[in-house]
């Protein structure tokens, strides 16, 4: 092309020319806007919301926490998993309370995410044991069957019990997400509150009772309100769905046949109950299927309908084996409630109902007779060596042998597994 | 260099193939490493026990290096050839420098993207969308840019302004105004903490997708359709009128990213009705181009032609499609699911790419010496439809599944198993592609040298007109 010599020589006036010239200065007067508009001036009415909700000091990240959050970043794991909660009735369902601006104000950058093929972490705080965290990183499908999350195994020495720095970082990272806006406390959500109070009904959603603020799926204490739906805890459920269900919800840590053999369970502490070896009243199985068992790796399955965990109880029901009670006395059943109540009552409670004096101090909630009971070989065995992973000691060197047999077939003759008996309501016992 | 010949203008003495030929090459290279990255993430995600997620090869860093890779390797190297082949033809100047051009050939393939990966896979990134290189790398980029601009625009002013062909305005703007929007997404996020720096994220979530593949593909397109088939532009009014709109609502776009997040609502529903008023704007862009290709169908045998005629319904397809999805009511349901990732492949591998390999089989033709393979091309067309319709098919779908499960409230394992045959099936989709696309470099690196001007000869769509708009291509040009 030869320049400078045009077939048709083009007129372009001034008003062309001028034209260019305003919409040269128009586009780049709209780039301008775009960034006062969507940038800069949202960061202006962010910071006013910040000053006017945030807590004078939030908790910000220890060293280690903050390590684990660039593992975080450098992983992608932003990219499968939000931390940011929309105030829409489905988001806060599943996920808590919405990510209010102040929460992310610690985040270099901010890692919300715009994709989410895993849940969303932005309340993960305390919804998973760490030694779940650690076996979901280094083996995801063996604690949740069917995941596609990537395995971390080189985060580790082998073996989820031998995290690396990285992995412990990490799972230190994960214990803070919405850890600061719980402890902004009810004083934090009377603040979003008022903030809000004036606002349309998806900003109200902004603010929430402090009680209610974690991820909807959390453990809670045995027997904490609201208690499980009714028909869960009936013998109706359908058991084919419920061995199906169990197979890639549960057997991962409790093992195929309920044994508490899972792939996972030599990872987890406590280990996975072994419910082969326990006997359960439909109550106790609806208590721990919908409330989770704080201080284990037992998450709350609060987010299945009551029919698949009535169909879940009945499978497991299925699984238990239970032993014929050992031929017994008065005077030997009489022994062992001396020495339960010497030895045992101040955790498990005068009536066996694991609720006593100390109970509410220790991690794993001690174990309620009345509810469960594990067939005699695993009583022994809890009573001499203790339970790993929860307040419970060994007794073998304390207690002389008849002792321990005496207690254990006490214990065992606690259990009702009919669900009338079950302990009042224990939601003024529990904090 | 008269337009006479039947193979319509064929490159000028101020056209540095060389450059055209080596940018090519890198760009089809890194298309082939990006393509690789992507694949080795969607099998992963099918198959996630086959590579550990920590190491070099984990999902989350080759998925930072997929994207990356297509964005700055592929399309970037993709639009300097096409830059080398028509910023002589459109300003009548050459390039500012051949020297230059090696300096910035180096620079971008050697100092942004090899590097650029070798610190993502080894660990080293920042976690924001379509801004994963770490800040280093983000220097170069910018540096990159500058290269380019001294490279490129100085042609155009020194013509002046009032000749430019609508293609020129799109190159000068997507220079200028890419340079502008970089940093916001990411340099601001690293020093503006949350929320806030989240509103920066959005803007250069849109603005990279606007201001850079958008305006670039556009100019290939705008430029290779009247060149291909030799008759002018429909109406360079509203070449100008979309262009003008396109500048103006683009940048305004990016909240609707966070929609329903705490990012005040004023800014989040500006966003939603500037995407509104894009999708009007789209339909005028494409309603132009269209019209230009009367005559030659929307499968012209000139594969150039075919692609890009192909990209320009692709553009119309995902620009409407994001203007639906940005609406609240939509985007609630729809946002995090693989809707979006469908929809981002329909943009980046539907329309961007084939705007893109349009140009470059475009500027190949042109080229005396390259080498050019038509039934490689051929098939290279037929397997990228192929695996664009079905990748961009089953994600949707994918994502109509999980945001069902989402919205039905079932357990959060129902939405990820419900959508694992769509990743299997992704998985093949992406070989497709990938087939595709090695077709493509066959297409261009075998067959007979000077096989683009013959094949131009012998039958590719050429309609016979003898006349081609004073507007196109300078003014120069006359049959």
């Amino acid at each position: 092309v030869t320049a400078g010599t045009p077939a048709t020589p083009p007129r372009v006036g001034r008003a062309v020319r001028l034209s260019y010239a305003v919409a040269g200065i128009g586009g780049v007067g709209f780039f301008v806007l775009s960034i006062v508009l969507l940038g800069v001036w949202p960061g202006r009415a962010l910071e006013r919301d910040m000053r006017a909700l945030s807590p004078d000091a939030p908790l910000g990240l220890t060293a280690s926490e903050a390590r684990g959050r660039r593992v975080f970043a450098r992983e992608g794991c932003a990219y499968c998993h939000t931390q940011q909660v929309r105030f829409l009735d489905a988001d806060v369902a599943r996920f808590g309370a919405p990510t209010l601006a102040w929460e992310t104000e610690v985040e270099y950058p901010h890692l919300w995410g715009t994709r989410r093929i895993g849940p969303d972490l932005a309340r993960q705080a305390g919804v998973h044991s760490d030694d779940w965290q650690f076996a979901h990183l280094f083996a995801p499908r063996a604690v949740v069957p069917g995941s596609v999350m990537p395995a971390y195994g080189a985060l580790f020495d082998g073996s989820p019990v031998r995290p690396r720095q990285d992995a412990r970082d990490l799972v230190a990272y994960l214990g803070t997400l919405g850890r600061a806006r719980e402890l902004a406390g009810p004083e934090g959500e009377a603040r979003a509150q008022a903030r809000w109070a004036r606002a349309d009904a998806h900003l109200r959603q902004m603010a929430f009772p402090s009680a209610e603020i974690g991820h909807p799926s959390r453990a809670r204490a045995r027997g904490a309100v609201p208690a499980p739906p009714a028909g869960l805890s009936g013998p109706t459920g359908d058991v084919e769905r419920g061995l199906s269900l169990y197979a890639v919800r549960c057997s991962g840590c409790h093992g195929a046949r309920g044994a508490g053999d899972g792939e996972a369970a030599a990872w987890l502490s406590p280990r996975p109950a072994n419910l082969a070896g326990h006997t359960y009243a439909p109550r106790r199985l609806a208590d721990a299927l919908w409330h989770g068992a704080i201080g284990t790796s037992m998450p709350a399955w609060r987010d299945y309908s009551p029919s698949d965990l009535a169909a879940l109880a009945a499978a497991v029901a299925r699984f238990s084996q239970p032993d014929a009670l050992a031929a017994t006395n008065a005077e030997r059943i009489g022994h062992g409630r001396d020495v339960y109540a010497a030895n045992c009552a101040q955790c498990h409670g005068e009536t066996g109902d694991g609720l006593g004096s100390a109970a509410a101090a220790q991690r794993v909630a001690p174990t309620d007779f009345r509810g469960q009971r594990a067939n005699r070989a695993l009583t022994l065995e809890a009573i001499r060596r203790g339970v790993e992973g929860t307040s419970m000691g060994a007794w073998a060197d304390r207690l002389g042998t008849q002792d321990i047999e005496a207690v254990a077939d006490y214990v065992q003759s606690l259990f009702q597994a009919d669900a009338s008996t079950a302990p009042a309501p224990a939601a003024e016992r529990t904090p | 260099v008269t337009a006479s010949s039947p193979a319509g203008p064929t490159t000028g003495p101020d056209v540095e193939t060389t450059l055209v030929h080596a940018h090519g090459v890198a760009a089809l290279t890194t298309l082939l490493v990006s393509v690789s990255f992507g694949l080795v993430a969607a099998t992963s995600l099918a198959y996630p026990d086959l590579i550990d997620g920590a190491s070099w090869l984990g999902w989350g860093r080759v998925r930072y290096a997929h994207t990356q890779g297509i964005m700055l390797g592929w399309l970037g190297n993709a639009f300097l050839a096409f830059l080398y082949h028509a910023v002589p033809i459109l300003s009548g100047r050459p390039v500012t420098s051949a020297a230059l051009g090696r300096w910035l050939f180096g620079w971008w393939n050697f100092a942004v993207m090899a590097p650029g990966w070798l610190l993502v896979l080894s660990g080293r990134s920042q976690p924001l969308e379509w801004a994963e290189f770490p800040l280093p790398i983000d220097a170069a980029v910018l540096a990159g840019l500058l290269l380019a601009a001294v490279q490129f625009l100085p042609p155009f002013f020194a013509r002046g302004l009032d000749q430019l062909y609508v293609s020129s305005w799109y190159i000068v703007g997507a220079l200028v105004f890419t340079a502008l929007a970089y940093p916001m997404g990411n340099v601001v996020p690293e020093l503006v903490p949350g929320a806030r720096g989240a509103a920066f994220s959005g803007l250069w979530i849109h603005d990279a997708i606007g201001l850079f593949v958008t305006p670039l593909a556009l100019a290939i397109i705008y430029f290779v359709i009247p060149a291909a088939t030799r008759r002018p532009i429909y109406s360079h009014f509203l070449s100008m009128l979309g262009f003008w709109l396109l500048f103006f609502v683009y940048p305004l776009n990016g909240t609707h990213h966070y929609v329903y997040s705490v990012i005040p609502m004023e800014a989040q529903q500006a966003a939603i009705a500037a995407s509104t008023i894009l999708g009007v704007d789209v339909v005028l862009v494409v309603a132009n181009l269209l019209l230009s290709l009367r005559g030659s169908g929307l499968l012209p045998r000139d594969v150039g032609l075919r692609l890009v005629a192909t990209g320009t319904v692709f553009y119309l397809l995902v620009s409407l499609q994001g203007s639906v999805q940005a609406q609240m009511a939509v985007n609630a349901r729809l946002h995090f699911s693989d809707w979006v990732v469908g929809h981002s492949h329909l943009a980046m591998m539907g329309f961007a790419t084939f705007a893109g390999a349009g140009g470059l089989v475009h500027a190949w033709q042109r080229i005396p010496w390259a080498r050019y393979n038509t039934r490689a091309l051929a098939w290279s067309y037929w397997l990228l439809l192929g695996g664009v319709v079905l990748m961009v098919g089953d994600l949707t779908w994918a994502g109509l599944v999980e945001s069902g499960a989402w919205s039905r409230g079932l357990p959060w394992m129902d939405s990820v198993e419900a959508a694992r045959p769509f990743w299997v099936a992704r998985v093949h989709a992406g070989a497709l592609t990938a087939g595709g696309f090695v077709a493509l470099l066959l297409g261009l690196t075998t067959g007979p040298r000077g096989g683009g001007l013959e094949a131009l000869a012998n039958g590719a769509d050429a309609p016979h007109v003898d006349h081609v708009g004073p507007r196109f291509l300078g003014a120069g040009e006359s049959a």
